[in-house]
């Protein structure tokens, strides 16, 4: 679905963002693409969608090179939420809508108002200006409109970002549910949460180059220390011990007589980010 | 395509509604129609007051003329600036008047003063044109509310609309729609120039009457299409460009002080300024105030002038909208 081979981008001569990134996203893949702040994945996304030219390398989408015009066929394909909602704050959420799904064609549209009703969106507002609307709402309306289009390939910034939990995971439900109907989703994020959740294989980026990528289960294991810790009562008195998970074959190496938890020590996410990059996701 | 301008051309008329720029027009036209039609109409310039200075009697007394007793008594009769004071105490007439600052002003006055002195002032006004001297001023003053309409109104009216649009941040979703982005500068175009062309057609029916409208309408039509889309088009630029509607609003203030004060200086004024040629202002308010007196002016080289300037506006507004999408929110 998308192909980027050394792709590098200056907005200025004399400074690079993006030096020479390569990696592919396969169809009905969900790939993440994380990185902190100014470590060049809006830029990259910006390529991707083609809001931004002039790029060195070569990106394609659907087969077709990025560096040839886009044509009204490619947009009608992608969807794109962006990082903030942007809309008309003047129009309800219907007017919205229906306004961005009039731009495509009528046999690829999604009902609005079935849409906004899988998202759970609070139909008293349904035709109130969006200017009225919580920020989790208007987010609600930003996913919307990146899915009336029925898109084959979806741009997701900062999904859940201003959501509430329950909001969240209804959001991650609607993702799996696109993934499952066939669309590759792309996903920049700062939450790990997310990433690990959703995302089939996932990219660090830090300073324009990805330090590493691969799927979040192999990137855990292959940096686990693969222990084990172990919180145990014995003659009253409660302890806790720390064994190699190769000990545990021939069951708990140690005499107790209760157990109380027991704690894989995989890394998560965020540390196997700070151990390639050497930076937080701030 | 006609099915995607016509949406962006519905959503921006609905944002034209929502930022009330069509009650601005239709106040704008009211206020300007019962100036023109309770005020300015019946303003007259008052006589030039002379004052004659003749010891020795040799003149008739006349309407016109107020008799004073000394040289003295004439010079503070004409310190006003205003009046104009004939003194033939000597063999040679003499003319006294103190500059009032401008040429044109100065040269009527000395023109009325000789005719005063020689008793030449009935029948010697030539008649210029069609007009009467109603009629004119009704020209005249539409022609310069509405040059003042399209180029400070129109140019606020689009440029707030785009602010909106903005600080919303949709401009950057049109990026990412199967739009052909000129599409999204011409919705705006065509609903702007829709909207000054009507304002244009009613101020000229409403304070021209019929008869005179049908004769000078399609070449003001033609101005008044000229100036709102060049305007629009730098509106469009100017609020995208700058950052926030302050230092939009510096820039229009300084728009407004140094780019329209001089035209309506050098229009309206005796101001004779030479440089006044090289301001392309000067030149589509020249061309305005033309039309309406059906008098066309403006030949090939203008017409080529504001087709390049709007051909160029054009491409500098599509450069700058595909710089607004691209910026980060």
């Amino acid at each position: 679905m998308i192909e980027v081979r050394d792709l590098v981008f200056s907005y200025r001569k004399d400074k690079q963002t993006l030096h020479g990134l390569t990696f592919s996203v396969r169809d009905g893949e969900i790939f993440g693409f994380l990185g902190p702040n100014g470590s060049g994945k809006s830029t990259t996304q910006k390529i991707l969608t083609g809001i931004l030219k002039g790029h060195g390398g070569t990106v394609s989408l659907f087969g077709k090179d990025m560096q040839s015009t886009h044509t009204q066929e490619f947009f009608q394909k992608i969807g794109v939420l962006f990082e903030f909602p942007y809309l008309y704050a003047n129009l309800s959420a219907l007017d919205n809508l229906n306004y961005f799904a009039s731009f495509y064609p009528k046999e690829q549209r999604r009902d609005a108002e079935e849409l906004l009703d899988e998202l759970d969106f609070k139909k008293d507002f349904l035709k109130k200006p969006v200017s009225s609307y919580s920020k989790g709402m208007r987010q609600r309306i930003s996913m919307a409109r990146a899915l009336i289009s029925n898109p084959k390939l979806l741009f997701l910034d900062e999904p859940t970002s201003g959501l509430d939990p329950a909001g969240a995971v209804l959001f991650r439900k609607i993702i799996e549910k696109e993934r499952k109907k066939g669309t590759t989703i792309f996903l920049t994020t700062h939450n790990m949460l997310d990433a690990d959740l959703l995302c089939d294989r996932v990219a660090f980026i830090s300073g324009g180059n990805i330090a590493a990528l691969d799927t979040p289960g192999n990137l855990k294991e292959k940096n686990s220390n693969h222990s084990i810790v172990i919180d145990y009562l014995y003659q009253g008195e409660r302890s806790e011990k720390t064994i190699a998970a190769q000990e545990l074959k021939s069951g708990i190496p140690f005499v107790y007589d209760e157990l109380i938890s027991v704690h894989s020590q995989e890394p998560t996410l965020e540390d196997m980010f700070i151990q390639y990059t050497g930076r937080g996701l701030v | 395509m006609r099915k995607v301008f016509w949406g962006l051309l519905k959503k921006d008329f609905k944002l034209m509604l929502s930022s009330k720029f069509f009650l601005l027009a239709l106040g704008s036209l009211v206020l300007y129609s019962c100036y023109i039609n309770f005020v300015y109409v019946k303003l007259d310039q008052k006589i030039y007051p002379v004052y004659l200075y003749d010891p020795q009697n040799t003149q008739a007394d006349s309407e016109y003329v107020t008799r004073v007793d000394s040289r003295e008594a004439l010079e503070a009769a004409c310190a006003d600036q205003y009046s104009v004071g004939i003194d033939i105490s000597e063999d040679r007439p003499e003319l006294y008047l103190l500059s009032s600052g401008l040429k044109t002003a100065d040269h009527y006055r000395m023109i009325w003063g000789g005719a005063v002195l020689n008793g030449d002032m009935d029948g010697q006004a030539a008649v210029i044109g069609i007009n009467d001297k109603e009629m004119k001023n009704r020209r005249e003053i539409t022609a310069e509310f509405l040059f003042f309409e399209l180029s400070a109104v129109g140019f606020l009216g689009l440029a707030s609309m785009l602010f909106k649009e903005k600080q919303m941040g949709v401009i950057r979703v049109h990026g990412i729609l199967p739009v052909r982005r000129p599409l999204f500068i011409f919705s705006k175009l065509f609903l702007l120039l829709g909207s000054d062309l009507l304002f244009t057609a009613l101020l000229t029916g409403i304070n021209l009457g019929f008869s005179h409208t049908l004769e000078v309408l399609p070449s003001v039509l033609l101005q008044a299409g000229i100036l709102s889309l060049i305007m629009s088009l730098a509106g469009f630029l100017c609020a995208i460009r700058l950052p926030d509607f302050k230092q939009f609003s510096l820039f229009y203030l300084i728009l407004a002080v140094f780019v329209t004060t001089p035209v309506f200086l050098a229009g309206q004024t005796g101001a004779a300024w030479e440089w006044i040629a090289y301001h392309p202002m000067y030149h589509l308010f020249v061309a305005m105030k033309s039309a309406y007196f059906s008098d066309p002016t403006a030949g090939a080289p203008y017409y080529m002038i504001c087709s390049g300037a709007i051909i160029l506006l054009f491409l500098l507004a599509c450069r700058t909208l595909n710089r607004e999408m691209a910026k980060e929110g």
